[in-house]
């Protein structure tokens, strides 16, 4: 439990402490540079406008903390601000410049992420956060159906009538969002890899991946879901596991890796990476025309975190009747839906107007569909582009309806 | 004179800005304390506002400014917060105008070939939507990915391979201010607002810009547009010495070449630093002791020509060209390029985080090699007594076609390690500083070609740099700002007052 570590480490002086020793190097290197370029690439910043909100921030009340100037009292609400999309990451020239030499890169998403940690361990809560974390430690998946309640009882019915086994060599791991409201992605990706002769099957109970409470600053939560997966996939004989939602990704791919290190030994397979091979060695064939003009929005979890950008244009481009209208992944840098790392939960307002002004681009390209590859973002750039007259559908929507299958 | 900030007073800039828009918490007043240059972070509390406001309108702003009046508080101008000499560092804390949320463009006129922004905008997003049309803000210093357009305006900024087309200066056609009592006016080369040439009356334009925040606070402006360039040219020569180097930078400048857009000249040191542990730049062999980059811009035909006429004179000068692969690569990332903060190093050679501190003296062509050679002295002097100094070499800037012969831009770039500052070393940068702008305006230059020269040190000259000059500085600021409530403190302006007091 957090708060016997409290007692542990002497209090909120010996916790702040302890941050501060941690994040002092790497709060100077961003103090020291001072170029602020993150600043326009940042989704929340080009709303708020707030310069409490950027990662220069970010890193500079790390130095005022060890000066004791600021607390984490003081700073804690303004690290709400922040889609851990990672786009100020790539555009700090730290990264950019020094990057190649020392293999460094300025890493704003982890220290948003333990700032969060520490709020909570200090027993500073954000209040919608906080009973999101509740609901989901209760319920064991995300609440995503607002009132109405999600349960274990229910996490596989998106695949009803699909025939999916429990267990196997690979399992496919169903996002929550995925999972309860967007069911129809998890059932076009189920069937087009039925179609390509993949074989896969469900866990026996899949809780969720622990991500959104490691973003939020729910820690010990966060390890205690990942626990509870990894036994399961153990437990079924997973040696393989499929993802096909880009948040899911980044917790099997960089969370689970540093709780459990060398005893970690499974494959993490994207599902978009797994798609364009199949089309690519022809065991998915794409044979029913698309007619629509479409823009493709760069999932900023694929995109600025872990630089997957090529596959999801080789899917789309492989689609016969599409018209796609491509905008580079570094100018979508800049781009974002909003949703990521609980801002839609404490702020959605600030999720709305980024989802709205993404759409607004899209629409300008004079488009009819605006395709991502992030259940999570299709969300709130769904109820945006029902203002603009713009459809918001998921890749793997388009693919399957493409190989002929009915969703 | 300043007053604390009450609660009443808070009140009141939450009716005229909205509660959302009006903050007092720490964390809003600490991150808006300091800028790029360098900060005595040990000193950091003594440079924090009292409050911080984020107007939507000039009407609001206005508002403030007279509330500011009548309590005499404070009031001081923010855009980006990217300037290097300090301008919207709150010296006597009061309340901070920071205008970041006024960033819309409010028209396009594509046929007289201006745009109107607010001041909060900034040139690469402007840039990016004027774009589709055909056209571009060409103002792009360093901080191009995020200095905004307000800030520009105040510190009179400089425009790299922009410069082309002019500086800020040049490509601001007119402006909306409010001044430190409050009215509303707009400033330009004359009536109307999209007018370049214009002989009426005073030229009212060039005294509201450069004024760090001290006469007031731009809340629109009208901007050029200049056409997307067709062609763009660049070369890199490489010389044995830097007088080599400095002469051909001579012959580069003066060549008449109506596309030059940049000439610029690296010295040993600069190219020392780049060297070391730069994988980006281009490694040079070790003879190499000077280079000069070029840049040009403009119609294809005219670019192909000059390109010749400029290759020539590479060639001539004895200069050896690098190549495609670094006109292209290093040219193209310049404004990230120079100063990145891991490459500080200690006189032991251990790699420790800097920022970056640069001089920008507006130098005589003829004074360069002179000028280097003292200001190297300086900063070795630096580094001997402390080591958190590092000598990162100096470059010689000049733009644009017209009158790029004269004068240069001159820098000589210093790593600190911020995390060490003391009273002792904050004393000895403050001198060094002052030594720096003292051998400049000896050698007949400015102590500043475009940051403005209000940081500690270097404003102690601007007395001795602009003589009777300073003496109207100080009358306009009293006639404009009575109270001196517009960003008090700067530029030895408090002196204007002091017959009052006495």
């Amino acid at each position: 439990m957090a708060t016997e570590k409290v007692s542990d480490s002497g209090g909120a002086d010996g916790r702040t402490a302890e941050f501060v020793a941690e994040w002092r190097n790497a709060a100077y290197n961003c103090y020291s540079s001072g170029h602020k370029f993150c600043r326009e690439v940042c989704p929340v910043m080009q709303v708020t406008r707030d310069e409490a909100h950027t990662p220069t921030a970010f890193h500079a009340n790390v130095v005022a903390m060890e000066q004791g100037l600021l607390t984490i009292e003081d700073v804690a609400r303004d690290y709400v601000h922040c889609t851990q999309c990672g786009a100020c990451e790539l555009r700090c020239p730290n990264t950019l410049f020094t990057g190649d030499f020392y293999r460094f890169r300025t890493r704003t998403v982890d220290l948003v992420k333990a700032m969060r940690a520490l709020a909570v361990e200090s027993g500073i809560h954000q209040p919608h956060w906080q009973r999101w974390n509740e609901l989901t430690d209760e319920r064991k998946n995300e609440p995503v159906l607002n009132g109405t309640p999600v349960s274990q009882e229910h996490v596989a019915d998106w695949a009803a009538g699909l025939d999916l086994p429990i267990g196997g060599d690979t399992v496919l791991f169903c996002d929550c969002e995925a999972a309860f409201y967007r069911t129809s992605v998890p059932r076009a990706v189920a069937q087009v890899l039925k179609q390509a002769g993949v074989e896969f099957g469900l866990m026996q109970e899949q809780w969720c991946c622990g991500g959104p409470a490691a973003e939020m600053g729910y820690v010990d939560q966060a390890r205690r879901f990942a626990e509870h997966n990894i036994a399961d996939w153990r437990a079924v004989g997973a040696k393989r596991i499929l993802v096909l939602d880009p948040h899911d990704y980044i917790s099997f791919t960089e969370d689970y890796p540093r709780y459990f290190g060398d005893d970690y030994d499974f494959e993490i397979v994207l599902v978009v990476e797994l798609v364009a091979e199949l089309i690519r060695d022809g065991k998915l064939t794409l044979s029913v025309p698309i007619n629509r003009v479409a823009t493709y929005h760069d999932a900023c979890r694929l995109n600025k975190r872990k630089g997957i950008h090529k596959e999801p244009r080789e899917i789309l481009n492989a689609i016969p009747g599409l018209t796609f209208k491509d905008v580079d992944h570094v100018t979508q840098w800049s781009y974002c839906s909003g949703a990521g790392a609980g801002l839609g939960i404490e702020r959605p307002d600030l999720t709305a107007e980024i989802s709205r002004r993404r759409v607004e681009r899209a629409k300008a390209l004079e488009i009819d569909t605006l395709v991502s590859a992030c259940v999570w973002s299709e969300r709130p750039l769904t109820e945006q582009g029902e203002q603009q007259d713009v459809e918001v559908v998921d890749l793997m929507e388009l693919v399957a309806a493409s190989a002929g299958i009915e969703v | 004179m300043a007053t604390a900030v009450t609660d009443a007073l808070l009140d009141e800039l939450v009716q005229i800005c909205g509660e959302e828009h009006v903050f007092a918490g720490a964390s809003a007043r600490f991150n808006r304390a300091r800028v790029p240059s360098p900060f005595p972070v040990h000193r950091w509390a003594e440079f924090t506002p009292d409050a911080v406001v984020l107007p939507t309108s000039a009407e609001q702003i206005s508002e403030v400014v007279k509330l500011a009046n009548r309590e005499h508080v404070p009031i001081v101008p923010r855009a980006g917060g990217t300037g290097l000499t300090d301008g919207a560092v709150p010296l006597k804390h009061g309340i901070i105008v920071d205008v970041k949320l006024m960033n819309r463009i409010l028209e396009l006129d594509l046929e007289d070939r201006t745009v109107t922004v607010q001041p909060g905008i900034n040139m690469l997003k402007l840039s990016e939507e004027l774009k589709p049309h055909g056209f571009i803000y060409p103002d792009n210093p360093a901080s191009y990915p995020c200095s905004l357009v307000g800030g520009r305006i105040g510190t009179s900024g400089w425009s790299l391979i922009g410069g082309r087309y002019g500086h800020t200066r040049d490509l601001v056609i007119s402006f909306e201010l409010v001044l430190p009592t409050g009215e509303i006016i707009r400033v330009g080369d004359g009536g109307g607002k999209k007018v370049r040439k214009s002989s009426s009356g005073y030229q009212l334009k060039h005294l509201f810009m450069g004024h760090q925040g001290t006469l007031g606070i731009t809340t629109e402006a009208t901007l050029e547009l200049v056409k997307r360039p067709e062609a763009e040219f660049s070369a890199f020569f490489a010389y044995g010495s830097y007088e080599d180097a400095w002469r051909a930078t001579g012959d580069f400048a003066r060549s008449g070449a109506a596309t030059l857009a940049g000439v610029v000249l690296f010295d040993e040191w600069k190219i020392a630093y780049l060297r070391r542990d730069d994988e980006a730049y281009i490694p040079q062999p070790n003879w190499v002791k000077g280079v000069v980059a070029l840049a040009m811009y403009g119609n294809a035909d005219e670019v192909r020509a000059s390109a010749k006429r400029l290759m020539k004179i590479g060639k001539a000068s004895g200069g050896e060209y690098l190549g495609d692969e670094i006109s292209q690569g290093d040219w193209a990332s310049r404004h990230d390029r120079y100063a990145t903060p891991l490459h500080g190093r200690l006189k032991d050679d251990q790699v420790v985080p800097m920022s970056w501190h640069c001089e920008d003296a507006s130098i005589l062509y003829s004074q360069l090699p002179a000028v280097r050679e003292k200001w190297h002295a300086v900063a070795a002097d630096l580094r001997e007594r402390f080591d958190m100094f590092d000598d990162w070499g100096m470059f010689a800037y000049t733009n644009g076609a017209f009158k790029s012969w004269g004068d240069y831009l001159t820098e000589i770039d210093i790593g600190i390690w911020e995390m060490q500052w003391d009273d002792e070393s904050w004393a000895a940068w403050v001198d060094a500083k002052r030594e720096i702008a003292r051998i400049a305006i000896e050698h007949g230059g400015s102590i500043s070609a475009c940051h403005g020269s209000c940081r500690e040190g270097e404003v102690d000259l601007v007395p001795l740099e602009l003589g009777g000059g300073f003496e109207v500085m100080k009358k306009i600021k009293r006639t404009l700002d009575p109270n001196n409530i517009m960003n008090p403190g700067k530029y030895l302006l408090d002196e204007a007052y002091e017959e009052d007091e006495a």
